[in-house]
């Protein structure tokens, strides 16, 4: 672990959290009475959608000491988009008994987000 | 909407320990084909933020700690990005059973952790409630 590499995805890792803490604030304003926690879902499908199309124009020699890929790939991204926060928003909607809405949200964040960033890997190319 | 500088500032230090921590996981754990990697800090991830969740509905702290923690430490700790990216690359190799498992094992695993890691502390802080 190089010291730049390490400074460079605790950087990216930084602004990632804090773009997803203030999007999701934004996106909250407007859809805060949904049944569907759509501020995460959209985030999620967002980050995906951004991890392809930057590996689609920028494709590293060795992923785990590429200092651009390293901040942007796993600081930026890895921390703009998260897992936790969806196991939580899952496991509610499974207590308030709303399976629609469980199997919509689960359905579309995962299925989606991989939808999105193999499209924007192969397309934008 | 007025963002809470304080809050923000938890967020981006938590993020910071957070994303290191992903970042050395990935360092020094396993070198193999199948992401292990992104399976194992998305899992504990989940599972700490279940139980990070349920002990804040217990003990009220305030806005700046558990943004910081939940928010920064868990959220930059976990990852949906890579999961999409891992995920890919095992489809593109045509390698559909791995990719099955990878998800099943991702989304059953980590809503099963949280509720688990929820459960059992949000069981044992009404224990100690109703014990006062």
């Amino acid at each position: 672990m190089s010291n730049m590499n390490t400074i460079l995805v605790a950087i990216g890792g930084a602004v990632g959290a804090v773009s997803r803490y203030l999007i999701g604030q934004l996106i909250m304003q407007f859809r805060s009475q949904h049944n569907l926690p759509i501020a995460m879902l959209v985030v999620n499908l967002l980050g995906a959608l951004g991890l392809g199309t930057f590996l689609s124009f920028y494709t590293p020699k060795e992923a785990i000491t590429d200092s651009l890929y390293l901040m942007v790939s796993l600081g930026f991204f890895g921390a703009f988009t998260t897992f936790s926060t969806f196991s939580i928003e899952a496991m509610e909607l499974m207590q308030k008994r709303q399976w629609k809405y469980f199997w919509t949200y689960v359905l579309v964040t995962v299925l989606g987000s991989i939808l999105l960033f193999s499209a924007s890997l192969i397309f934008i190319k | 909407m007025k963002p809470n500088i304080n809050v923000i500032i938890s967020i981006a230090m938590g993020a910071v320990i957070g994303t290191l921590l992903r970042y050395s996981v990935d360092l020094s754990f396993f070198d193999i084909y199948f992401p292990v990697n992104t399976i194992l800090v998305n899992l504990i991830g989940s599972l700490v933020l279940g139980m990070i969740t349920a002990y804040f509905t217990f003990k009220k702290p305030s806005e700046w700690l558990t943004a910081g923690l939940g928010i920064g430490v868990c959220g930059g700790f976990t990852t949906m990005s890579t999961l999409a990216n891992d995920a890919t690359m095992l489809i593109m190799n045509e390698d559909y059973f791995l990719f099955l498992c990878y998800i099943l094992v991702s989304v059953i695993g980590g809503i099963g952790l949280t509720s688990l890691g929820y459960q059992r502390v949000w069981r044992w802080q009404s224990n100690q409630e109703r014990s006062e």
